[in-house]
């Protein structure tokens, strides 16, 4: 008994030790970017943090099912579609105001992601992780159906929240709308963080996920702590797919691209931890706009793929992830 | 187990109700009608070219509707019967193996991209059934495939326009090309490399980018570190009002031109300002006022956007065309040679002077392709709107 | 030991009739399927069936990796796409080539590269290594698409030779189709043999964990790496029977989509199932033309929604949720537990039966 509780602790302490030797990788490459190549290496490190948060919002709904529930959710990307194809409805079509369209599309987006839970995962409790997986993935299939036929095939364009006038600074340029996307970002992973490590309710829903008896004793269920992990999913899904649209359009399809790098920063992140989604997502999108702009283009999603998985081999459970064995 | 027993019912009373009414439909069917001459379309519906296909799905619903209307083909009414490939060439080769074995189709249409197209070719050819596609890669007609041909400006046509206007207009000597990874970029940029020293321009940085990437930025860092003259985009969109709006940002001072695949206003909602200045080459049912007034082929285009906007409230583009165009050379054909395949086959390439929308077709043993270089023009985004190059307006044919 | 011997023994000559039984249906499908009018039926269902074939020898494998093995992989479309070049590559460059050879040729190219990458890749668990999986599955289409001089490209290849072996020419669907099914039957003889002895015994203990495997002096990481291979190899050969069949193939055929098809077979038809990955094949090979079929039976299902093919997937996507919930573990399982259910049921009446003569007597 003793030996495990040691263990946990010094996996505790190397967790911290991970941390912050991620931060400075991270820190580290954006440094050598900008010794070797300038304005052009500072341009690179600003659009590869944008991309990179967009990935890192959607790693972060991975995460919060996947550390209540042990599911993953690939339906997940097709929630920030259809956040900003209904920003776009809200706002463009029917006319309402920005703030309002957000708000009603965040809350759409929230009731469905919890409807699906109370509906169908609800339902399924004994069921293989397996069989999940395959659930959502129906799921997805489902949503991309039907977002098709409301809105069309077409890309759509959502307004920038500031304009889209780009700022320059040292030979690189930003669009306003990053600020909202690094912004958002960081208020969500100190939130999330917060709520799992420091509340009572965040903690109870780990715990149920880990050891479901024990979860009880606390006064957590695991039907509970499932349906807040997939409102809360749903929520921040919803959103972080308007705060991107401006950026990258929106289209029914787009759900696909967002869920697999999402899945891709989770896992390189470590599943499970916010900060880790967070880290994985940045350097996800930092190595995709170098490796683009260093390598020849049509490799660079490959190269992408290699790195997570030697990092990988050399860290089987992500950059911050708990080591743990798993079943399919 | 009350929810098993449920799981299990379910599916046996839909399995009888199936049999059941298949069997009334079938009793009821086979009125005294003359037959009804069956041609089959593999469209990509769905997946990433489904703006493709699909406008041209609805023009050929269009077209079957006037046809029908008009009283059919000698008095055989038309029926288009649509598949969708899913924009996988694997399934646009199984649809239209089901089209010909079992809906027994005298032609077939499609597919929507140079993919598929090649699958279902494959097909067509060996059951010796006439393919008449909407896609614009040059492996479609080079060499020329016995049963296959095309509707929309081949690649090499587009490409060949937009050479000679670097050439000519600009008189630029290096540029750039960045490409979509996906099959349509990568044939058109490997089109532009092996057409470009005709016209004595150098290809100094050849990229890509995949249609969903969410930022262009580090190809074009590496662009502008080049000295090109030009940047050459070919993809559809939205890669394309990405590169615009990215090429903004970045400062990028030199011109954007882009392939046909971004031919339709979407492009220029989506990048805003930045479309300003793209340059690209098109069809000239685009601006119809660049074709001569009074000519058939101007009256086809206006009828044709009419209709289109009366049924569906959208302005025509050039897929919609394809179809259309694609479905009126069958039917043309029909007209004389009914649905013998083998006759089909002889009279589509007899055909000559058909006014259709893309153009004035006319195919011959030697060559499928039916439009030449002149049934396009190069198109300028000026203030948010389409303006054609002044010197292309002459009258063609 | 012995007892378990003899369990699997009796589960061997159980499954050994069913693919008797299943041979017999399979074979027969050809000759009464065309008697059935396409004004009705509204599918091709040799074509399909051809089609299942070589899905299915990627799914039969795959089960054994998934279910059995216990090891997930969302990149097994890399396999199949590697096969599929590989004998179009040979093929098509040299016109001697023998595509009977290539098809081989085509799973052990496959089976290598499983292995190269299995070894290492294998260390990872649960959806770490559906991860590294997936990102294979992207590597290899990447490549396919950028590896120009090889592969031809995003406009992939054209013209591949139908299948002859010592001058049989399989050319046409009809013909194929005996072929294809028969190698997908030896596939499935193949995988009762493996469950049903010593090595099936391994990898259940392995599924259940990997440490109890470990103590029972079972050398996990081998098992997995033979399944992976195996999985593999059998994947290859689908992929190359597949270029065959079509005699075109491009990277689009083989991208991220088609390995979750594979894992969505598995799972769907009954992972950890013998017949699992056969029933879950056919199954979703055949539910999207049924549901494409239904508005030509009912009259009843409005035009205007299925045009612009966008119906099909709504349903699609329905029903998958709908049979993983009421059917967790997959049809085939559902199917098992119907006709035990049922045996049961009769041998109880088998049982009343006899009773009562002997009561009578």
């Amino acid at each position: 008994m003793r030996k495990v509780v040691f263990r946990g602790m010094k996996a505790d302490e190397k967790r911290n030790r991970v941390l912050w030797c991620s931060i400075a990788v991270v820190a580290l490459v954006i440094a050598l970017a900008l010794s070797l190549k300038g304005s052009k290496g500072l341009q690179w490190v600003i659009s590869g943090l944008t991309v990179g948060s967009i990935y890192a919002l959607v790693a972060m709904g991975f995460s919060i099912i996947y550390a209540s529930t042990r599911v993953i959710n690939f339906a997940q990307g097709e929630f920030s579609m259809l956040g900003g194809m209904l920003m776009y409805t809200f706002s463009s079509q029917v006319g309402l105001p920005a703030w309002l369209s957000f708000i009603l599309a965040v809350t759409v987006v929230t009731a469905l992601g919890a409807g699906f839970e109370r509906a169908v995962i609800h339902r399924m409790e004994g069921a293989s992780v397996v069989a999940l997986i395959i659930v959502t993935i129906g799921f997805s299939i489902f949503i991309r159906a039907v977002a098709k036929w409301i809105w069309g095939t077409d890309p759509v364009k959502i307004a920038a929240f500031l304009g889209e006038e780009p700022l320059r600074f040292l030979g690189a340029s930003i669009v306003p709308q990053s600020f909202w996307v690094f912004g958002f970002t960081a208020v969500a992973v100190i939130l999330v963080f917060l709520f799992f490590n420091r509340t009572l309710p965040g903690k109870g829903m780990r715990a149920a996920a880990g050891n479901p008896d024990a979860a009880s004793l606390v006064g957590v269920s695991t039907s509970t702590s499932s349906l807040l992990a997939w409102t809360m999913a749903a929520a921040l899904g919803a959103a972080a797919g308007i705060i991107i649209a401006p950026i990258n359009f929106a289209a029914y399809s787009f759900g696909v691209m967002l869920g697999l790098k999402g899945f891709a920063a989770a896992i390189l992140g470590g599943l499970g931890s916010a900060p880790g989604a967070v880290v994985g997502g940045l350097i996800l999108g930092v190595l995709e706009i170098m490796t683009a702009g260093a390598f020849p283009s049509g490799y660079k999603d490959a190269v992408a793929f290699l790195i997570i998985i030697l990092v990988l081999l050399v860290r089987p459970q992500g950059l911050l992830g708990k080591p743990e064995g798993e079943k399919v | 187990m009350v929810r098993r027993g449920i799981g299990l019912k379910l599916p046996v009373v839909l399995l009888c109700l199936m049999v059941a009414v298949s069997l009334v439909a079938f009793g009821c069917g086979e009125s005294g009608e003359k037959e009804v001459y069956n041609i089959g379309a593999v469209l990509s519906l769905s997946g990433p070219a489904a703006p493709l296909g699909q406008p041209e799905q609805r023009s050929l619903m269009l077209l079957e509707e006037q046809i029908n209307a008009d009283g059919g083909i000698d008095g055989h009414q038309v029926s288009f019967i649509i598949e969708d490939d899913e924009s996988e060439p694997a399934k646009a080769n199984t649809a239209v193996t089901k089209l010909i074995n079992q809906d027994e189709v005298a032609a077939i249409i499609g597919g929507s991209t140079t993919g598929s197209t090649l699958a279902m070719a494959e097909v067509t050819e060996k059951s010796k059934i006439p393919q008449v596609c909407c896609a614009g890669g040059t492996k479609v007609t080079q060499p020329v495939k016995e049963y296959v041909y095309r509707t929309p400006p081949s690649d090499a046509m587009a490409i060949e326009k937009l050479l000679g206007y670097v050439e000519n207009e600009l008189k630029i000597k290096k540029i750039a090309v960045l490409h979509d990874a996906n099959a349509y970029g990568t044939g058109g940029a490997d089109e532009l490399q092996s057409k470009c020293g005709d016209y004595g321009i150098e290809i100094i940085a050849r990229e890509s980018y995949g249609s969903t990437d969410t930022s262009m930025v580090g190809q074009l860092t590496k662009i502008q570190g080049t000295d090109a003259e030009a940047v050459v985009v070919w993809g559809t969109n939205p890669g394309p009002a990405s590169i615009a709006k990215n090429m903004k940002e970045l400062n990028m001072a030199i011109p954007m031109m882009a392939s046909h695949g971004i031919a339709n206003k979407k492009f220029i909602e989506l990048a805003g300002e930045a479309a300003n200045g793209v340059t690209f080459p098109g069809g000239r049912l685009l601006i119809p006022e660049s074709i001569p007034e009074g000519s058939e082929w101007r009256k086809a285009v206006d009828d044709f956007s009419k209709l289109y906007k009366n049924e569906y409230d959208l302005d025509i583009d050039t897929f919609a065309a394809h179809g259309w165009d694609a479905g009126l050379i069958i039917t043309d054909a029909m007209k004389e040679a009914g649905t013998d395949s083998e006759k089909l086959n002889q009279a589509i390439e007899k055909t000559k002077g058909l006014v259709g929308i893309d153009g004035i077709y006319t195919y011959s043993s030697t060559d499928h392709d039916g439009l030449s270089v002149d049934d396009m023009i190069i198109i300028i985004v000026e203030n948010g709107e389409w303006t054609f190059h002044g010197a292309e307006a002459e009258p063609v044919n | 030991m012995e007892k378990l011997e003899k369990i699997d023994a009796t589960e061997k000559g159980r499954n050994y009739r069913i693919l008797l039984i299943l041979s017999v249906f399979i074979f027969t499908v050809p000759f009464w399927a065309g008697l059935i009018p396409g004004s009705i039926l509204h599918m091709d269902i040799v074509n399909l069936m051809v089609l299942a074939g070589t899905y299915a020898c990627a799914v039969i494998g795959l089960n054994l990796l998934v279910g059995y093995a216990g090891q997930i992989s969302l990149g097994h479309a890399a396999f199949f796409g590697i096969g599929a070049y590989t004998t179009a590559i040979l093929c098509t460059r040299m016109a001697w080539f023998p595509t009977w050879l290539g098809v081989i040729l085509g799973g052990l190219v496959a089976g290598i590269i499983g292995w190269l990458v299995g070894v290492p890749v294998l260390r990872l668990k649960g959806h770490y290594l559906a991860m590294a999986t997936l990102g294979l599955g992207e590597i290899a289409f990447i490549l396919f698409t950028q590896l120009k001089g090889l592969t031809g490209g995003t406009l992939g290849i054209l013209n591949i030779p139908s299948l002859s072996i010592f001058g049989l020419e399989f050319d046409t669907e009809f013909k194929l189709y005996f072929l294809i099914w028969a190698v997908v039957m030896l596939m499935m003889l193949l995988s009762i043999n493996i469950i049903c002895s010593r090595v099936g015994r391994a990898l259940r203990a392995l599924h259940s964990s990997d440490d109890a495997a470990e103590a029972m002096g079972i050398n996990t990481a081998r098992y997995k790496t033979m399944i992976f291979v195996l999985s593999a190899v059998f994947a290859g050969i689908g992929g190359a029977l597949f270029a065959h069949f079509l005699n075109y193939i491009d990277p689009a055929s083989f991208t991220f989509f088609l390995s979750i098809l594979f894992i969505t077979m598995v799972v769907i038809g009954g992972m950890g199932n013998i017949w699992g990955g056969l029933v879950g094949v056919i199954f979703l090979i055949f539910l999207p033309e049924v549901i494409q079929g239904l508005p030509h039976w009912i009259p009843l299902v409005p035009e205007s929604l299925t045009n612009f093919g966008n119906y099909e997937l709504v349903v699609y996507g329905l029903l998958l949720i709908l049979f993983m919930m009421y059917m967790p573990k997959g049809i085939a399982f559902g199917l098992s537990r119907g006709t035990s259910y049922a045996k049961t049921k009769f041998g109880h009446l088998r049982d009343r039966i006899s009773a009562r003569k002997y009561e009578g007597h």
